[in-house]
């Protein structure tokens, strides 16, 4: 084997000495097992600069046209077996994003650790953690199919690793099996894959030229690369793993899985569909954006039943993904008819929320992270008033839930208006099918914001607002400042995307243009302040930062009609009524059930949900000792698509370990003798 | 010469038969070491050539060792082992022997179908010698199927490895040195440590059926 660092350009170094980074990170933390505080502190540190090595490289690469030549890791005389980087425009876009999500979450490890010190193994921990950041880098960078399949591999396994590390709960030990069966399951849709591709190219590259590959071939290909990567990203009905896993594993760890592994597929249909097998067939697209409407809406349907703090973010990570795939089916649709506009904008859009989301879905799992550290309950009825108490975590969770609801000015609107803009277009031009579906999807997506933002509105107002309703709550305190710091950067950055959307789209903009060969940025014009950018796109235009000066405008103008017409505010102070009990105490809040009872009245045919009322009678009636009430829902999911296919796997096996293992060593010898004689007969036909 | 190794490859053949036909489990012992006999007769004709033509004289080292271990040593461990558990006489197999020669008929068939078109055996002729060793390994695992006592494994097993050699021998005059010994050392450990297993077979089930090993499965 020969080991060739060849020096061909400094961007591609730049990537090479990041992996090298995080592998040093990774090695380092195993060292130093015995000193978890140094450990911690070495191994994050060591991520941050390799993070912050990732992005510029990333951004370097973005900035330039030039075709760099791959660059070789390792030759071996394993056929096929070549580890090379090959860093185009779309690779560099993922790194930058991985890069940035990872910068803020190593930051926030630092402080979230601590609670691992003196417990758990944190050199193994911090060791899982850099060889998981390094194993996505991979996948991003890799130059061919082989290389590409080892890193996903790679990643599947340390995520599961890292899903179980708080291994002690049964339920955590549960979710990573579900986890491993399934993801395993989409590895191999992937291996049949790239088979097919050897098959006809005779070549793994997948960089390379498509065209040997007949029509019939590439349908295959896709249906098997759209199962591969679609268990990976989690959409409906393969989401199954996701709201077990992400809520078992460590919350930073949480972020990146959410943040940037459920990416990881996006850019594999990307690059093996979009890419690679270049879209010819209409009904490609048209696929995606159904499975992509379905995962949105029934996604965030499902995140309003939740109240495990991090299953609710782990259901609109499937929301999140539904939205994507929804901006890249019309990319793929409008491709398949050679419009390269609106498959560039499509493809901007659907870039653009990928970024987005990574940030804004991270920040959301540290805040989650942060509740659980000072809390020690992932379960949201149990919160409350923590807005006193942890008065930054409190703002910086409203951003990130601001920002997911798409609300102006941050940055999950605008890649939201993006696609919107080009379901609107893609209406124009597509047949009478296409339009009622762009319609309908229209809708589906407006309603999943709405959801969406209800959803938020009740995580930020159980959690943060009213009473604390366990003695956890009441006596949580601000979590430690790194903590904090690494959340904040992450905020500013949806922030300042929500205002100046145009660097970011015209990044996005470079990628879409190497793909298909057609810039956007252009297009969108520019606006009458220098710091608002108007995106728009044939009359349906929007310019953030106008709105955002628009809103504050209208706020300070109803404050002044108000303070003009009614008079100075008095601030009065009396007891509220309330109702004839002694005091008012945290139970007469309003829950997290109770909040999303309404939705869950209206979508019953979706939930199912149950409900079982005990009390224990007293004296009188009107007096009972105890009433208990208990709701539940079901996931249809689960229930008529899992239970019996895995019911059939299960018995159909045990039935057939018996007819097969049947302990006598004749029937085994006659299996081998058998086998034997089928050999030498296939040797003589064949 | 080739004469004296066809009549050869076909005597055993006629062994591997003759053991099929077998009913008491001393006679397969006995037969066994008639086969082994065979296989040390045919190592020293080609030893003795092999001496002559290159002045090797390693085939006919190979051949005295067999005499040692296949011939001599090998039965004469069956035979103390068998006399120690078989105090009992019970039906060995699973068909009736008519029918167990007549599956052997069509194993020599198969293998004569399956290696006539074999490239780099046949040169103008089929290689009867090679249909003939190959049909004795099969028959070899075929026995060790159709016994249930546990020496009917062993020898089964001896069969097969006869049959490996002689199929070594008739296609490239035998294997290296070095390697024919390996696998001599191989049988031997093999046929102590099977032997030391029927023992604590008969111990812990009262027989040498290995039908019975069933009853371990949970």
């Amino acid at each position: 084997m020969l080991i060739a660092l060849q020096n061909i350009g400094e961007h591609n170094n730049l990537f090479l000495a990041a992996v090298l980074l995080y592998l040093i990170a990774a090695v380092i933390a195993l060292a130093l097992t015995n000193q978890h505080k140094l450990c911690n502190l070495v191994t994050n540190s060591i991520c941050m600069v390799a993070a912050l090595i990732g992005i510029t490289a990333a951004i370097i690469r973005l900035s330039t046209d030039a075709i760099l030549a791959p660059v070789t890791i390792l030759k071996s005389q394993i056929p096929f077996l070549l580890l090379e980087i090959k860093i185009d425009h779309l690779s560099a876009f993922f790194v930058l994003c991985l890069s940035v999500l990872a910068l803020c979450v190593s930051i926030y490890s630092i402080g979230y650790n601590a609670h691992y010190y003196q417990k758990r193994n944190v050199g193994f921990f911090n060791f899982l953690y850099a060889a998981f950041i390094m194993s996505m880098l991979m996948v991003i960078i890799s130059g061919n199919a082989i290389f590409f399949y080892l890193s996903w591999e790679a990643m599947s396994l340390i995520s599961y690793f890292l899903v179980i590390f708080e291994s002690e709960h049964e339920e955590n030990r549960r979710a990573g099996r579900l986890y491993i069966i399934m993801t395993h399951l989409g590895t191999a849709f992937l291996l049949i894959g790239f088979m097919i591709m050897f098959a006809y190219t005779h070549s793994f590259d997948m960089f390379g030229s498509s065209e040997l590959i007949p029509e019939t071939a590439k349908n295959l290909m896709f249906t098997c690369f759209l199962i591969g990567f679609g268990t990976k990203a989690g959409v409906i009905p393969l989401h199954i793993w996701l709201p077990y896993a992400h809520p078992a594993a460590p919350s930073n760890v949480s972020a990146l899985m959410s943040g940037f592994m459920i990416k990881t597929a996006i850019y594999g249909l990307i690059r093996f569909v979009l890419c690679y097998l270049q879209v010819e067939q209409l009904w490609w697209g048209a696929v995606i954006l159904c499975i992509g409407v379905i995962s949105a809406v029934l996604g965030v349907a499902y995140t309003l039943m939740e109240h495990n703090i991090k299953k609710l973010l782990a259901f609109c990570s499937v929301e999140n993904i539904g939205i994507i795939l929804i901006g890249l089916g019309v990319s793929f649709i409008a491709a398949a008819q050679n419009n390269d506009f609106l498959s560039s904008l499509a493809l901007v859009a659907t870039l653009l929320h990928t970024f987005n989301h990574a940030l804004f879905k991270g920040g959301l799992f540290l805040g989650a992270g942060s509740l659980q550290y000072a809390t020690h309950t992932k379960d949201i009825e149990k919160l409350g008033g923590l807005i006193h108490k942890m008065p930054v975590t409190a703002v910086l969770v409203l951003c990130f839930s601001l920002a997911i609801s798409a609300i102006v000015p941050f940055n999950g609107f605008i890649s939201e208006w993006l696609i919107y803009q080009a379901l609107f277009l893609n209406i124009n031009m597509g047949t009478a099918g296409l339009n009622i579906l762009s319609i309908l999807s229209i809708a589906a997506l407006a309603l999943s914001g709405a959801l969406a933002a209800a959803a938020f509105v009740k995580l930020f107002g159980i959690s943060f607002l009213g009473l604390p309703r366990s003695d956890h709550a009441a006596q949580a305190k601000e979590v430690p400042i790194v903590m904090n710091i690494g959340m904040g950067i992450l905020a500013a950055f949806c922030l300042i995307i929500g205002i100046f959307p145009a660097s970011f789209v015209k990044l996005a903009d470079r990628v879409a243009d190497s793909i298909l060969g057609s810039s956007v940025a252009e297009t969108l014009q520019p606006g009458f302040l220098s710091a608002t950018v108007p995106l728009t796109v044939s009359g349906n235009s929007i310019a953030p930062g106008e709105v955002l000066i628009a809103l504050t405008v209208v706020i300070l103008v109803v404050l002044l009609m108000l303070r003009l017409f009614w008079g100075k505010y008095q601030a009065r102070k009396y007891g509220t009524w309330d109702c004839g009990f002694e005091s008012i105490n945290a139970r007469m809040q309003y829950t997290a059930t109770g909040f999303s009872k309404p939705i869950r009245i209206v979508l019953s045919i979706l939930y199912r949900p149950g409900r079982k009322v005990v009390i224990e009678e007293g004296e009188s009636d009107y007096f009972p000792k105890s009433v208990k009430y208990k709701v539940w829902t079901e996931s249809i999911f689960e229930k008529y698509l899992y239970s019996p296919v895995i019911r059939v796997l299960k018995s159909g096996s045990e039935k057939m370990i018996y007819l097969v293992q049947t302990g006598s060593v004749h029937v085994y010898l006659l299996y081998i003798f058998i086998s034997i004689l089928a050999l030498m007969f296939y040797n003589r036909v064949v | 010469m080739t004469n004296y190794l066809d009549a050869l490859s076909v005597l055993l053949l006629v062994s591997a038969f003759i053991l099929m036909g077998n009913k008491r489990t001393g006679s397969y012992i006995k037969t066994f070491q008639f086969q082994s006999a065979l296989v040390a007769l045919l190592t020293g004709i080609i030893g003795i050539n092999s001496f002559a033509e290159e002045g090797r004289v390693d085939v006919l080292i190979i051949g005295a060792i067999v005499v040692g271990i296949k011939v001599l040593f090998i039965p004469y461990l069956l035979k103390k082992t068998y006399a120690k558990v078989a105090y009992r006489v019970e039906k060995d197999f699973f068909l009736n022997i008519p029918l167990l020669i007549i599956i052997c008929c069509f194993i020599v068939v198969f293998c004569y179908y399956v290696l006539s078109e074999t490239a780099g055996i046949n040169t103008g002729i089929i290689n009867n010698q090679m249909v003939n060793s190959v049909s004795l390994i099969l028959i070899g695992l075929f026995f060790m199927i159709s016994r249930k006592k546990a020496i009917g494994q062993i020898v089964g097993f001896l069969v097969i490895e006869n049959g490996i050699f002689v199929t070594a021998l008739f296609a490239i005059q035998g294997m290296p040195f070095i390697v024919d010994i390996g696998i001599l050392m191989d049988i031997l450990v093999a046929v102590i440590i099977m032997g030391m297993m029927v023992f604590r077979i008969d111990e812990k089930f009262g027989s040498i059926n290995v039908d019975k090993i069933k009853d371990l499965r949970g």
